[in-house]
């Protein structure tokens, strides 16, 4: 089981959204990470075969999704970022709206559909208009629906978006769970959200393809870029203007504790830290708007 | 057949889809009643005493009074009739019935009203098409009335389609065909086919508008994101959105029309129904149906109409990205009719006006105008009469514009 993307590119007027992409995803759950604009929405989209790339193609399987078509699109489950429901529908009525579009029977619809309202804790809002609820549970309902058909290839745009802390490590282990055997694809620009539960991760900026490994792999390229110090809290803020913090926390006895990343340590008395996939992320975008790095 | 439970499921929990249809009955009916309130009558009793009358008291007073004119319109009843009218003009010494002393109208001239119809037009000068006044025939021609009539189809073509002779030909061998003598039964006015006109508008506006998003709001949303990456979430999803959309619309505007159809012939008496259309509109009308035939071949006209502008706003929302969009063009073409039927030249408007999906019950260009007219569209050599061509578009533009939508909907492609 594998998904190709070979070359894919799009291009929206001048510019490029999707620079000559090439991966092969294969079963496991892939983080796709890079900032706002860098082009996940777009590629999740042409992966989807909702939207046609300017140039170069996906396959699945070593076949073209436009040649599959329906076939592509039974082994798929989808969640976009921004994504209308019928909002007139309840929450029950519109998952089984959905069955019916997947192909599902009635009576295998209506066992997937209460199994999945317990895994993503909905069954007391079931009968509820989708209008009437919050962010987060219509983002489960979001995540619900793309469960539905048991996608071989699950496609998660920002699925996390509006969840609370305690429903993102339900979805994280819900994942976890689901993903044996299949191709999970997660875009997000939260990277705790995808660190542990992720066997690769895909970085990509302004449309290109920027690294690609696991964990430990991509924490490597930072490995003796991660400082911890501590400085008096009179003079964090100046750092905080100096440095590329990771991290700023205030300690007892009028002290700060800093983690911040640079080629070599910028504070006496700054020691390495174990590098983690979100400084690796800071790295590649730095919220300074410096290029750190290109790979 | 579960996908196009679903989605009538999903259009009908839509608290909008409700509020538009329980409006277009409420109309329906309240529209019904309008022609009646419209009707006023007022006479002099025995006594001397002025009664005046209005609603369903005028029509059952009028009706009433007109009771002798009903049935068969002989030529030898309508010779009478206008001797009546002469020698009641003569005695009083005036030449219009407008000039009659009070009362005199409603004792001598309203009984035999019915049958007065049409006879001034059927005798009108075939050269220039002015009609006499009812005091210059000479009743004995009246004997040949039917004649009279072929003849006057053949003249009045020869005004109206004077470069085509096939359109003369047609008209003259369609009203040859006419069952004749034609019947009256009085108290129904064509004020009630005028009321059936709006309703359909009003219809097939609100159907229009619960059809303008179906595909386009969830383009705008979102929505369609996660519709189109199930199986059955292309084609099979579009044919069933426009299928539910098709099996609202039409059902709303049966219900409607068949409301307000039970409402006004309730009202005005369903014997009325049974006047030759000759006696309601032109004695010349070139097909052969009463009142509550043609009633009824409106409505089917209508529900052809409402159909064909529903598939055609289906085919703009499954091209437009935006609700607005798809719901100000597809109202801009169900309005574009009346707007082209006033504007542009004969030959021209009559062909748009037949091939746009609204014009069926659009108001000056529908099919009921169509009817009492007579238009015909040249195609080469032959002629068409404009209610052919007009219901003969909409059974074609249905399939069309729905196999575009389906079509429309499964290309669409997110850019």
């Amino acid at each position: 089981m594998e998904l190709l993307i070979d070359h894919v590119s799009k291009q929206f007027g001048d510019k490029k959204a999707v620079d000559d992409i090439s991966l092969k995803l294969t079963p496991g759950v892939w983080g796709l990470l890079g900032a706002n604009g860098a082009g996940k929405t777009t590629l999740m989209r042409i992966i989807a075969g909702i939207m046609e790339p300017t140039s170069g193609r996906v396959e699945y399987n070593g076949v073209p999704i436009q040649t599959l078509g329906e076939r592509y699109r039974d082994l798929f489950g989808y969640l976009p970022q921004e994504f209308g429901f019928c909002h007139e529908l309840t929450v029950w009525d519109y998952l089984e709206y959905i069955s019916a579009l997947k192909g599902i029977p009635e009576g295998r619809s209506r066992r997937k559909i209460r199994q999945l309202l317990e895994q993503v804790s909905l069954t007391e809002v079931c009968r509820k208009r989708i209008s009437n609820l919050s962010g987060g549970m219509k983002r489960r309902v979001g995540i619900a629906q793309a469960l539905l058909n048991d996608p071989e290839v699950l496609i998660l745009d920002e699925p996390t978006g509006g969840l609370d802390p305690g429903e993102r490590v339900r979805f994280r282990n819900l994942l976890s769970e689901f993903a044996h055997n299949r191709i999970v694809l997660i875009s997000t620009h939260v990277v705790p959200d995808v660190e542990y539960t992720a066997s690769c991760h895909v970085v990509i900026k302004d449309g290109s393809l920027l690294a690609i490994g696991t964990t430990e792999e991509l924490v490597r390229l930072v490995e003796g870029k991660v400082w911890d110090c501590t400085v008096p809290a009179e003079r964090a803020s100046e750092y905080e203007h100096k440095l590329q913090l990771a991290d700023l926390r205030n300690e007892r006895g009028g002290e700060t504790s800093i983690r911040y990343l640079a080629d070599q340590p910028s504070i006496a008395g700054s020691v390495p830290a174990v590098p983690r996939l979100e400084d690796l992320y800071l790295w590649l975008f730095p919220q300074n708007g410096e290029q750190n790095w290109r790979v | 057949m579960r996908i196009l439970r679903l989605e009538l499921k999903r259009i009908l929990k839509a608290k909008s889809t409700w509020i538009l249809l329980i409006l277009a009955l409420v109309f329906s009916i309240l529209l019904a009643y309008l022609p009646v309130s419209y009707c006023y009558t007022n006479y002099t009793d025995g006594e001397g005493k002025e009664i005046s009358l209005t609603g369903r008291a005028s029509i059952a007073y009028e009706k009433e009074r007109q009771s002798g004119a009903s049935g068969i319109v002989s030529p030898e009843r309508v010779r009478r009739a206008v001797e009546a009218y002469q020698a009641c003009l003569s005695k009083y010494g005036v030449a219009e019935s407008y000039d009659l002393p009070e009362g005199v109208y409603q004792q001598e001239i309203l009984p035999i009203a019915p049958l007065l119809h049409g006879v001034r037009e059927a005798f009108a000068d075939p050269n220039t098409g002015m009609a006499p006044t009812l005091m210059e025939i000479d009743p004995k021609q009246l004997d040949s009335f039917y004649t009279v009539c072929e003849e006057r189809i053949v003249s009045l073509m020869a005004m109206e389609q004077p470069d085509s002779p096939a359109a003369r030909s047609k008209a003259a061998e369609m009203y040859r065909q006419v069952a004749k003598p034609f019947e009256v039964y009085p108290g129904m006015s064509s004020t009630v086919m005028d009321y059936q006109n709006i309703m359909g508008l009003l219809v097939l506006l609100f159907c229009v508008v619960t059809a303008a998003p179906v595909f386009s709001a969830d383009y705008q949303s979102g929505a369609d994101d996660i519709l189109r990456c199930t199986r059955h979430g292309r084609g099979r999803l579009g044919a069933a959105k426009a299928a539910a959309a098709l099996l609202i619309s039409g059902t709303a505007f049966t219900a409607c029309a068949a409301a307000y159809l039970l409402t006004v012939n309730s009202l005005f008496g369903w014997d009325c129904t049974r006047t030759s259309i000759q006696m309601m509109y032109s004695i010349v009308t070139l097909i052969e149906i009463n009142i509550g035939e043609l009633q009824c071949l409106f409505a089917a006209a209508g529900l052809l109409s409402v159909l064909a502008s529903v598939s055609f706003t289906l085919f703009l929302s499954s091209r437009c990205k935006r609700t607005g969009t798809s719901l100000a063009m597809a109202l801009a073409f169900c309005i574009a009719p009346v707007v082209i039927c006033m504007t542009l030249p004969g030959e021209t408007s009559g062909w748009i006006c037949s091939i746009l999906p609204a014009s069926g019950t659009s108001i000056q260009a529908s099919v009921l105008y169509a009817i009492t007219d007579f238009q015909f569209l040249r195609v080469g050599s032959l002629a068409l009469w404009t209610p052919y061509a007009m219901i003969g578009a909409c059974a074609i533009e249905i399939p069309v514009f729905l196999f575009l939508t389906v079509r429309s909907y499964c290309k669409h492609i997110v850019n």
